[in-house]
């Protein structure tokens, strides 16, 4: 297990480099950030004293360890737009992407619970394709378009919960179920799929020769090995929702990091723009390291590999 | 059964979309970019005031809605169908390469697979397209060079089984050169598997055009874009639902009707990459 977690946590940190690497080649993509700072009107002195204050001037390699250290330290610049460091703006936006992200997870895998044990229970074969696709079309709606219908029905039509903002809790219900409804179908299939593996497994029927319903089967002694899957892909998910939180943050002017984002590439806003992509990316390679650790620590067999 | 009923609904779905697209231009509908004053957000089915009939009603321009999704959709197809070709080719190459020379090589192919797989596809965009500035031709670039990961993954998987394959072998003992080898006997053989990865990617691709040009990112005005029209039409959502509703049914029969069809492919031949998502 420590060989599986130190291999596991450096293969991250790896990752991290990776990602510091394309922001820097991002930033520099960008243009001369001496350039940036400054008017337009500024003159060749003023931008050769930027460069020089700022270390423009010095070989690359060493711009590039300098900027490996200053995001360590989560140094991202100043914003060019308003005058404070590009990660202080972007830290004061997680906790609300953190809250759109982790209900919408909760929420989409609480209704593949519900609609895969609906379907593993009735006899009806009509509810279960029903099921899908539904499922399965909720799919083929983009994150935005889904939205604007929810907006357009629940709160033009029938005034029941507000269209955009942060607050309450009913400004959270339409964005949660946007975003969280997308994965429904991947994981109805693959809760379906690990539902059918088990009722094969010699458990199950030695269950079944105990005289034990199938309700006691499917809920007491099947539901626990179905479900690592499904915790496991919704786990990797969760790092794919927040990519989602971008589009479905501008839908609803939801304060998060993904809007803040989108807003700062309207003005511009480099420095913002790069600290909230590697911010979302540092988040999304950690989850990916407590879902694999966590998984590693149900299931024996991950170790191994 | 199922899966012929999905095959039927891909085939009606793509046929309706591809009709549409190509044959609206065609009719003596109204010049997509013509702007009419007289007939700002007209609704659906009714005629503006100097007399003019618009079947799918205009926007706040006065703009046809029927000629301008027409023409969105084919720049969205045209996007689509760049990035896919660009995918595939840089995927393929990749991949075949990391498998059949291993090494190296394929340690850092993969590692590059992985470490774009942990930036989310949706951000990655942003930030290029916001730093290099969003163009029809930088959009197919763009998307495809961030999603050859999917298509590079499943080469790689046959080539590692392919190169050891006897024909492969005896071509080698014979003296054919690693490239030679890649091109004549791998490429042939996972072609057909790109193509099925490919229709799956070109809704994935689509949808990702829709959202950047829903974000400002993506097409830029005067031409039209699917996503571009329903983010116009969000202001208007009260007054016009159908500004913004029009642009999402067609995306969604374009994206559906893909969605089955690489269902479709995939019952046939199962592909291990295939239902590898990434937003």
């Amino acid at each position: 297990m420590t060989t599986f977690l130190i291999k596991r946590v450096l293969q991250s940190m790896l990752t991290v480099l990776g990602v510091i690497t394309a922001a820097f080649f991002l930033v520099r993509l960008a243009g001369d950030p001496a350039v940036l700072n400054l008017s337009a009107e500024a003159s060749a002195e003023d931008i050769a004293r930027v460069r020089e204050a700022l270390g423009l001037d010095r070989p690359m390699i060493i711009q590039y360890f300098d900027f490996i250290w200053n995001v360590l330290r989560g140094d991202f610049g100043v914003s060019l737009r308003q005058n404070v460091s590009a990660m202080s703006l972007v830290l004061e936006r997680v906790p609300a992407t953190l809250e759109l992200a982790l209900t919408s997870f909760v929420l989409g895998l609480g209704l593949a619970f519900i609609l895969g044990i609906i379907m593993r229970m009735t006899g009806s074969r009509f509810v279960r394709q029903l099921i899908m696709w539904i499922a399965l079309g909720r799919q083929a709606i983009p994150i935005f378009s889904f939205g604007l219908v929810m907006i357009l029905i629940f709160s033009v039509w029938l005034k029941w919960l507000p269209s955009l903002g942060r607050g309450t809790l009913s400004h959270l219900i339409l964005p949660a179920l946007t975003l969280g409804t997308y994965e429904l179908a991947l994981y109805l299939r693959l809760f379906n799929a690990s539902l059918a593996t088990e009722q094969r497994q010699d458990y199950v029927r030695t269950a079944y020769a105990k005289g034990q319903g199938k309700i006691q089967v499917l809920l007491g002694h099947m539901l626990p090995n179905a479900l690592l899957p499904l915790v496991t892909v919704a786990g990797i998910n969760l790092g794919l929702l927040l990519g989602g939180t971008v589009v479905t943050e501008t839908v609803f002017s939801w304060p998060g990091v993904g809007r803040l984002i989108v807003q700062s590439v309207s003005q511009r806003d480099f420095p913002v723009i790069i600290a909230g992509v590697f911010l979302i990316s540092l988040m999304f390679v950690v989850i990916n390291l407590i879902v694999d650790v966590l998984y590693g620590l149900l299931d024996p067999r991950v170790r191994m590999v | 059964m199922t899966f012929d009923l999905s095959r039927i609904v891909a085939v009606s779905l793509l046929a309706i979309m591809i009709m549409f697209m190509v044959l609206t231009p065609l009719m003596p509908f109204y010049d997509p970019y013509g702007q009419n004053l007289a007939g700002s957000l007209v609704p659906m089915g009714e005629s503006s005031f100097d007399g003019k009939f618009y079947l799918l009603g205009t926007d706040t321009l006065g703009r046809d809605i029927l000629s301008r999704l027409a023409l969105a959709g084919q720049v969205s197809a045209l996007i689509g169908l760049g990035a896919v070709a660009v995918s595939l080719v840089v995927g393929v190459f990749l991949g075949l390469v990391a498998g059949y020379v291993r090494g190296p090589v394929e340690t850092l192919i993969m590692g590059l697979a992985d470490l774009q797989l942990s930036i989310p596809r949706v951000l990655l965009l942003i930030a290029v397209s916001a730093i290099i500035g969003p163009s029809v031709t930088n959009l197919a670039i763009l998307l495809g060079l961030t999603s050859w990961v999917a298509y590079g993954r499943v080469a790689r998987g046959m080539a590692l089984s392919l190169r050891e394959r006897e024909f492969v072998l005896s071509a080698r003992t014979q003296g054919a050169t690693a490239a030679w080898n890649i091109r004549k006997h791998l490429l042939p053989n996972v072609l057909p598997q790109m193509l099925i990865v490919g229709s799956y990617e070109f809704g994935q691709i689509v949808v990702m055009e829709a959202s950047l040009s829903y974000l400002g990112l993506g097409v830029q005005p005067p031409l039209p874009s699917w996503g571009m029209m329903v983010s116009e039409g969000q202001s208007y959502l009260a007054l016009a639902p159908s500004l913004a509703i029009l642009p999402s049914i067609a995306l969604f029969i374009l994206v559906a009707g893909l969605q089955f069809l690489s269902q479709a492919f995939t019952s046939e031949g199962e592909v291990a990459g295939v239902s590898e998502r990434s937003k």
